[in-house]
């Protein structure tokens, strides 16, 4: 068989067995199976070979799993002795103090905030981008707290894959890590480019407002936070009651008092 | 497999040629029924030597000739078999009418050999420890683009193709030795 021909057949039947092919091309493959059945034979190695290395991978994350270890009696005794001398202790020392700004504010980002390729529903459907595919290796590259190869990653997408919504993806995800390693500056700038290039998606955008204003009262800028956390309560999503809070707490300190915009029995 | 050959053999008669050529065919036929109809084993060889003596039937009459119209002719005529097969085996039940009416999922994991897994898990642990790497991370990323692979390993997405390819027939020599 011509070398490039089978090239072609091969990579044809990676498509296949990763459910990327279509109903015809899968039917003009079983023909070509038909004429050359060593092709139905390499995709039956490969199939096998798929299953063999995902079943050890099964049986790694199996014994990986964590093992309870018991711990003797005593130490459970000793555990709520010491909670009881700690409860004891605070309540003799505790004043009131005025609540902090910090606990008002998202320490660190969870990784389930980043943003990936869109969801399949089925694998004959899928059409999975090389900016898809670069913002899921960021979000492994995070997840292995790799955060340098997360960012190069990201920029990668912003410097050749920057249409929308890859280019508002990325950078939310740049904002993202670096909100996490408390560069809070390069942050700011991140979430802002989000801001400017988001187009039809209130998730990437509420998210963006929210961390921006998170980063903007890190640097201390606390009436452009004031802003920022406003347009995120005002879009009534998922961040809407720590974002009264927050506003709440900014307003107190800026001295800026007026809630009459917001439905605080509903929030408070 | 030159299907000519074989509508000569039918057409002259000629039982050993025909039967040699019976022998290339009909596991792509059981193939293709497994993981395209879901078939059983079982139901797939028996509709695969009923297609057979159709297809050959055909050929005898002079209906099909050229290479290409019989094996259109074979898958067909397989799937109508199990289809066949299928209706009047089973009873419809109409109480639980079915969500969607897309034909189901190729099952390519019936192409699975529980008695060369063993085998072939033994070639994959004595691969070289890049080529080893390599296919792990192929086929554990299922949904990554070969760009993105070649990427991670810092090759051009061409050798990406041919380090695959080369995996995949380091694999297959060391199992052929074993069977």
């Amino acid at each position: 068989m011509d070398n490039s021909r089978e090239i072609e057949l091969r990579n044809k039947i990676d498509a296949y067995i990763k459910g990327s092919l279509s109903e015809n091309e899968i039917q003009d493959l079983w023909n070509t199976f038909a004429k050359e059945p060593e092709l139905l034979d390499i995709l039956e190695l490969e199939v096998n070979v798929k299953a063999a290395i995902e079943e050890e991978a099964q049986k790694q994350v199996n014994s990986s799993a964590a093992t309870i270890q018991k711990l003797p009696t005593w130490t459970w005794h000793a555990a709520a002795a010491a909670v009881i001398a700690v409860i004891a202790l605070v309540q003799l020392f505790r004043i009131q103090t005025p609540t902090d700004m910090n606990q008002f504010l998202v320490q660190q980002i969870k990784p389930s905030q980043v943003e990936m390729a869109d969801g399949i529903r089925a694998a004959k459907d899928m059409n999975i981008t090389t900016a898809d595919s670069l913002l899921n290796l960021g979000f492994e590259a995070i997840i292995s707290g790799n955060d340098s190869r997360a960012l190069e990653l990201f920029d990668i997408v912003i410097e050749k894959y920057s249409q929308e919504p890859y280019g508002s993806k990325a950078y939310l995800n740049k904002g993202i890590v670096l909100y996490n390693d408390g560069d809070y500056e390069s942050a700011v700038s991140a979430f802002r480019e989000t801001l400017k290039r988001v187009e039809d998606s209130n998730m990437i955008t509420e998210k963006a407002y929210w961390y921006l204003g998170n980063a903007l009262v890190n640097l201390g800028q606390l009436e452009q936070a004031q802003e920022a956390v406003f347009n995120t309560y005002q879009m009534d999503g998922i961040f809407r009651n720590p974002a009264f809070r927050l506003l709440k707490k900014l307003s107190d300190d800026l001295g800026t008092t007026d809630y009459e915009e917001f439905n605080s029995t509903q929030l408070d | 497999m030159d299907y000519s050959k074989f509508v000569d053999a039918v057409l002259q008669q000629d039982d050993a040629t025909m039967n040699e050529q019976a022998k290339v065919i009909t596991p792509v036929l059981i193939k293709f029924l497994m993981v395209r109809m879901n078939a059983s084993v079982h139901d797939a060889k028996d509709c695969a030597q009923n297609t057979l003596l159709v297809a050959i039937e055909k050929i005898r009459q002079g209906d099909v000739n050229h290479p290409d119209a019989l094996i259109n002719y074979m898958f067909t005529t397989a799937r109508n078999e199990y289809l066949n097969e299928f209706s009047s085996s089973r009873e419809l039940n109409y109480d639980d009418p079915p969500e969607h009416h897309s034909n189901p999922a190729d099952q390519l994991n019936k192409l699975v050999d529980k008695e060369k897994m063993k085998l072939l898990k033994h070639c994959i642990e004595s691969l070289k420890a890049d080529y080893k790497k390599y296919i792990q991370y192929w086929f554990q990323h299922p949904g990554y683009e070969t760009s993105v692979v070649a990427e991670h390993f810092g090759i051009t997405v061409n050798n990406a193709w041919t380090k695959k390819h080369r995996v995949i027939n380091a694999i297959k020599k060391c199992l052929d030795k074993k069977i």
